[in-house]
């Protein structure tokens, strides 16, 4: 898949810009401030209905505009289409695929992008609802039906933990009040814990190709996810739901003081571990780096070993952040594979020329304007 | 710039119903208005009919003009087979089909505590009482197939089950006459989990 062009209107410091884009590599330079992060944020909003620098929809709308609007003509292997998104204050996000309107969930998964960003580290160095938001966000593109069951396991957490608030500090409610939802909350939470699993496995063995290369081969890259829910060390999804749900029948008395759930994969986190040490506690800044950049390939890698279209990467103003060795291994990375990517930066890229610059498109931005050159 | 006061008004009222935003509601006043007085009469006539003459049956709670309704007085019915479903409009949909000659129940919601719904807003002792007082043999739980609806089925279950009445929950899968290969995956899933023996 590639994007052929773009159209942003009250996004950002974008007023109304149209361009073509070329379907390798496109090199985009200018000053900070100018709109270069925007312009991929733009791209990736087209292609996933969500933003990766904020929550808050209302933040791309254009400062003293009520409204912003996106539109990419996407090159697929079955053709052309045409997407949209489009933003009203306090409306929700709508999204459009040629001209018909679409739910987030069944768009999620069509289009494939990654984002390497200097923000990536916060995937190691924040909390833990940081690292689930990443699982979720993965897993729901590569399987719709996952969206369906994270929001359904959410709506009977909610339900659950309303009927703990309003029997805070009386006595248990009778079980069968409170039953369905922890049956609810077991059936769509072990599914989830297991995608999860399987997820996390796949990342960490295309990831550790990646970070081998990084470091010489010389450290072992993993990643563990850790459940709050007791496993038991097994994928048996009846074990694991089986397991869940005594808990949450066991937590009760302990839950109805505090108000809340206090174990399921709302709670779940994982960990990057360099030769079985946490990289969050004990990893040098570079291992840091390394341990999340060899994620963010090993992420493209999934996308286009699955799915149907090849994925678009993004790269935002990455090369300043990184030291030769892992400057020089993106680079081989990109010019190993067809994906169309798009590269920010701030300085000139000097060495670039060796590898795919041939062919590649360069555009300069300023003042939320972007030529060609 | 604003509308004229009865204006706004009848804008305001269509702006309440379920669906209708205050775009919409601009569309149906201004039909309204360009119509002969006669059919909007006829519109406000109707609505207080309906109104007027239509209630909640005592005993299932389906929309009715008598008490109890068709259905709870129609001797003809099977008195021992009960299905329970959320919404009046539910109990049309059934009728429809024509394939069920059992007894209704309507909860009028589903058990939301976020929403207040508690076991007592849903007409659920109601629904034991006529179960014990019919000795029903067999209770069809067709609530939605939704978080919600699976929570109620799933507690009408645990109350009604230690009554000795077989409880049973309405199948959800694959549209009859459609491809296997067009089905979403929620729908696929929900339906392999549902599968049955031949």
């Amino acid at each position: 898949m590639y994007l052929a062009s773009l159209c942003l209107i009250n996004f950002r410091n974008y007023v109304r810009q149209e361009i073509s884009f070329n379907p390798g590599i496109n090199i985009i330079s200018g000053g900070n401030a100018q709109g270069k992060t925007s312009l991929l944020e733009a791209i990736y909003c087209l292609a996933t209905s969500r933003s990766f620098r904020t929550l808050r929809e209302g933040e791309m709308v254009r400062l003293g505009c009520d409204y912003f609007y996106l539109q990419g003509a996407f090159v697929l292997r079955e053709g052309r289409f045409l997407a949209e998104v489009g933003y009203r204050q306090p409306r929700q996000l709508q999204i459009k695929l040629n001209g018909k309107l679409h739910a987030r969930s069944v768009y999620l998964q069509k289009h494939p992008v990654v984002i390497f960003s200097p923000d990536d580290l916060s995937l190691i160095k924040e909390g833990p609802s940081v690292r689930r938001r990443f699982l979720d966000l993965e897993a729901s593109r590569l399987r719709p039906l996952y969206y369906s069951r994270l929001r359904d396991y959410y709506r009977a957490l909610r339900q659950r933990n309303q009927i703990l608030k309003e029997h805070r500090g009386g006595p248990l409610p009778h079980h069968s009040l409170i039953e369905p939802w922890e049956q609810a909350m077991a059936k769509a939470g072990s599914w989830i814990v297991r995608e999860r699993l399987q997820l996390l496995e796949d990342l960490e063995r295309l990831a550790q190709g990646h970070f081998a290369r990084l470091t010489g081969g010389a450290e072992e890259f993993s990643l563990v996810y850790h459940s709050s829910i007791d496993l038991g060390g097994g994928r048996d999804l009846d074990l694991m739901e089986s397991s869940f749900k005594e808990q949450l029948s066991q937590g009760r008395a302990a839950e109805l003081r505090k108000g809340a759930t206090l174990v399921g994969p709302h709670l779940d986190d994982f960990f990057f571990l360099i030769n079985g040490l946490d990289v969050r506690r004990f990893g040098s800044q570079g291992q840091q780096r390394s341990a999340v950049l060899a994620l963010k390939m090993g992420e493209a890698d999934l996308f286009n070993r699955t799915g149907e279209e090849k994925a678009i990467l993004l790269l935002d103003d990455v090369f300043s952040e990184f030291d030769e060795t892992r400057r020089r291994h993106l680079f081989q990375f990109l010019s190993e594979r067809e994906d169309q990517a798009f590269i920010t930066t701030a300085v000139p890229l000097p060495d670039f020329k060796s590898y795919r610059t041939e062919g590649a498109a360069f555009y300069t931005v300023q003042g939320g304007k972007i030529k060609i050159g | 710039m604003s509308f004229p006061e009865p204006l706004q008004k009848l804008i305001d009222e269509f702006s309440r119903f379920p669906g209708i935003g205050p775009k919409t509601a601009q569309r149906l006043s201004f039909f309204l208005l360009s119509r002969p007085r006669e059919e909007a009469a006829a519109l406000a006539r109707a609505i207080l009919e309906a109104k007027d003459k239509l209630f909640f049956c005592s005993l299932c709670g389906c929309l009715t003009e008598k008490d109890p309704c068709r259905y709870c007085s129609d001797p003809r019915r099977d008195q021992k087979l009960f299905c329970v479903v959320q919404e009046p409009r539910d109990v049309l949909r059934l009728e429809q089909t024509g394939h069920y000659h059992g007894l209704y129940h309507v909860l009028h919601g589903a058990l939301s505590p976020l929403d207040g719904l508690g076991p007592e807003e849903l007409r659920l002792p109601q629904l034991l009482q006529r179960l014990v007082e019919k000795e029903a043999e067999e209770l069809i739980v067709a609530t939605n197939p939704n978080v919600e609806g699976d929570a109620t089925a799933a507690y009408i279950a645990s109350l009604v089950k230690p009554l000795n009445i077989k409880v049973t929950r309405i199948a959800f899968g694959l549209p009859v006459g459609g491809d296997l290969e067009y089905a979403d995956d929620l729908t696929l899933s929900r339906a392999l989990e549902g599968r049955r023996e031949m």
